[in-house]
């Protein structure tokens, strides 16, 4: 899928993060391809989460850049709301607006920044919504839906904007084991009709038969990274060794 | 509730069997004594009827010694007390039952002799009179039907200043609450940052002035203050009174101050809604300000809405202390009365009992509001429990697909639990 003489649709360099005197991010370079699947894994607290939400600048990073349609990111005083628009974000505890309905939680963004028509907008919506297999939730208050519901509907509504990197933080960690398979569906839904996507996970069967690499970080650096095959059958680092092991025994 | 059901439930209330019969019966049989013992008044329909009445206080002791006797027999009698009684057995008890209702019945007969005739008594008499009578009740009485119209003119008064008080402050509370919410945001420029700088540390320090100084002082500033500077303008003191009258100084002095109350109610709520809502909102590229508007505000004044109701019960008070600077309101008409009357006593705790029922009344249609403003609470369903509903639109292989491994999933599942 990843085409190597691309140009990277997104890449981060240099990047250093700290909360406090505490460094959670040292000194990070990583990119990814259009259509390119990319699977963080690693333990709680390597940094996974924090360089995935500084990719869209939720986190403000110390230094570095994260270069996307050719703008920095990290730069002070860019327009940061423009460039968000097309970078999709799916977070571990679903955000739903939980003061709107499923359509109007899709619609919001598209009406208000894109300048669509409502009904334009609740027309791309609907399509969305379906694809997530929640048609008939459309007029439903999203207090009502479960956990793996409001994630698809999250997902549908990232996916409104009709952005070219979707980012995904723990998508299935607040699930129930039993519903983390229609969340992982359509994850796998959307990796194949191309989508750039950049997830971070615990699902080591996700990374190993969706993603195109996968990328194990430790500590705040990236320890290895590599196709799912490499990192999986035969990892370099012991590092990486041992956290797969810990994991495959689970 | 229907009336259906109300009707159904008196009529369960009045045919089924009461365990505490006797408990409560002999409650009310003592209240009815109580009762028969007041000296009657002159509008008493029992005074023609003394056999009557005498007859009816006799049944009430009686009844008071027959429950005394069953109370006794209950105590001594814990274990069996339902196979040994002779208060439970079926042909007794429909008597006891209706019996208990004539309790019921004679004390209320009582009362309405004693209390509503009594009170109607003093009130002819009161009324009637051309001084002020020495008891307390045909004085308050005697007293309000002097001064009906001070009164009502201070109700009405005190009722505008704060219902009009909070609705202005809740307008300008939502103003300064933006102001005082805003961050500075990556893409703003210099201008942009220093507005909103200004307007938050602006909020600020209303806040902290408004919130730490006594209102009655506010009100004096405010009054002398526009009155001052009306006067610079050279108009005649009687024009000044045309425009900036002491209703109006009040009425803005309510609104400021507790507009900053209200800022701060309306702060807390935006800050309890969670942060994720507001990161969402700024994932999909809204602004800081689009995204408070659409998403974080409206949440942020649900969940405010008690406290701010809570507002206007305040100010139905806190408006009494708008009487220095000679509001009209119901503490002015009040102390007006007294100095015709000089029974503080009496005319205070009317005072008293009219801020009491507004402010019931405004708690009580404001719970209302609350109720029929939020949305009908969602039903709770826990995450693992909900089914997995697939939608029917065609073209929808890859959910059908996830839901066969959701089903699967599950069945792998219920595998393993019973290999258990």
């Amino acid at each position: 899928m990843a085409d190597s003489t691309n140009q990277p649709l997104i890449q981060v360099e240099g990047l250093s993060k700290s909360f406090g005197s505490h460094l959670v991010l040292k000194d990070i370079n990583f990119s990814v391809s259009r259509g390119e699947v990319v699977t963080i894994i690693g333990a709680s607290g390597s940094g996974k989460s924090t360089l995935l939400r500084c990719m869209n600048l939720l986190e403000t990073p110390n230094a570095g850049h994260i270069w996307f349609h050719g703008e920095d990111l990290a730069a002070e005083r860019v327009n940061i709301n423009r460039l968000r628009e097309d970078i999709g974000m799916v977070f571990q505890s679903f955000n739903l607006f939980n003061n709107l309905n499923v359509l109007d939680n899709c619609t919001l963004a598209p009406v208000t920044l894109k300048k669509m028509s409502k009904a334009e907008a609740e027309e791309v919506a609907r399509a969305n919504i379906a694809s997530v297999g929640l048609s008939e939730f459309v007029n439903a208050p999203v207090t009502s839906l479960s956990g793996g519901q409001k994630q698809r509907v999250a997902i549908a509504r990232a996916l409104c904007m009709k952005p070219e990197l979707m980012l995904f933080d723990e998508p299935t960690s607040a699930l129930d084991p039993e519903i983390v398979g229609e969340v992982l569906n359509v994850m796998r839904d959307l990796a194949e009709s191309g989508m750039t996507m950049v997830v971070v996970t615990h699902e080591m069967a996700f990374a190993k038969n969706v993603s195109d690499r996968v990328v194990f970080m430790d500590q705040g650096v990236i320890a290895e990274e590599g196709t799912p095959e490499q990192i999986f059958r035969n990892p370099r680092q012991p590092r990486t060794r041992e956290f797969l092991t810990r994991y495959l025994e689970d | 509730m229907s009336v259906k059901e109300r009707l159904s439930g008196l009529r369960h209330f009045v045919t089924d069997d009461h365990r505490y019969v006797f408990l409560t019966t002999s409650l009310v049989a003592a209240i009815g004594i109580w009762f028969s013992m007041r000296p009657r008044s002159s509008m008493s329909f029992l005074a023609g009827m003394y056999a009557v009445e005498v007859a009816m206080y006799w049944f009430l002791v009686a009844w008071l010694a027959l429950s005394a006797v069953a109370l006794i027999f209950k105590l001594t009698h814990w274990k069996n007390y339902a196979e040994t009684s002779p208060f439970t057995k079926p042909q007794v008890k429909p008597i006891i039952r209706w019996l208990s209702y004539l309790v019921v019945i004679v004390t209320l007969v009582l009362f309405v002799d004693r209390a509503i005739m009594g009170f109607s008594a003093t009130m002819q008499t009161a009324l009637a009179q051309d001084r002020n009578p020495n008891d307390f009740l045909g004085s308050i009485i005697y007293m309000l039907d002097k001064s009906a119209d001070i009164i009502g003119q201070g109700v009405i008064t005190t009722v505008e200043l704060s219902v009009f008080g909070t609705l202005i402050a809740f307008f300008l509370a939502i103003l300064l609450v933006f102001l005082r919410i805003q961050t500075i945001d990556r893409s703003d420029n210099d201008f942009v940052r220093f507005l909103k700088r200004f307007g938050s540390e602006f909020a600020k320090l209303y806040s902290t002035v408004v919130r730490g100084t006594p209102m009655m002082v506010q009100a004096m500033l405010i009054y002398f203050a526009g009155f001052g500077i009306l006067r610079n303008t050279g108009m005649s003191v009687t024009e000044i009174g045309g425009v900036w009258s002491t209703f109006i100084a009040g009425l803005v002095t309510i609104s400021l101050n507790s507009t900053a109350y209200m800022m701060e109610v309306l702060r807390g709520g935006i800050e309890a809604v969670d942060p994720g809502q507001n990161e969402a909102a700024r994932s999909l590229g809204l602004s800081q300000w689009q995204a408070m508007i659409k998403v974080v505000f409206p949440q942020g004044v649900k969940n405010a809405i008690p406290a701010l109701s809570n507002e206007l019960v305040v100010n139905i008070k806190d408006s009494s202390v708008l009487s220095v600077i000679g509001v009209f309101d119901l503490m002015f008409a009040t102390k007006t009365v007294v100095g015709i009357y000089f029974k503080q006593v009496e005319l205070y705790v009317v005072a008293a009992l009219v801020y009491l029922c507004l402010t019931m009344a405004a708690s009580w249609l404001l719970g209302k509001f609350a109720k029929h403003l939020s949305v009908e609470p969602a039903p709770l369903t826990s995450v693992s429990d909900m089914n997995v509903t697939v939608g029917t639109v065609a073209g929808t292989g890859s959910s059908e697909h996830s839901l066969d491994q959701t089903k699967a999933r599950n069945q792998q599942g219920a595998d393993q639990e019973s290999q258990r």
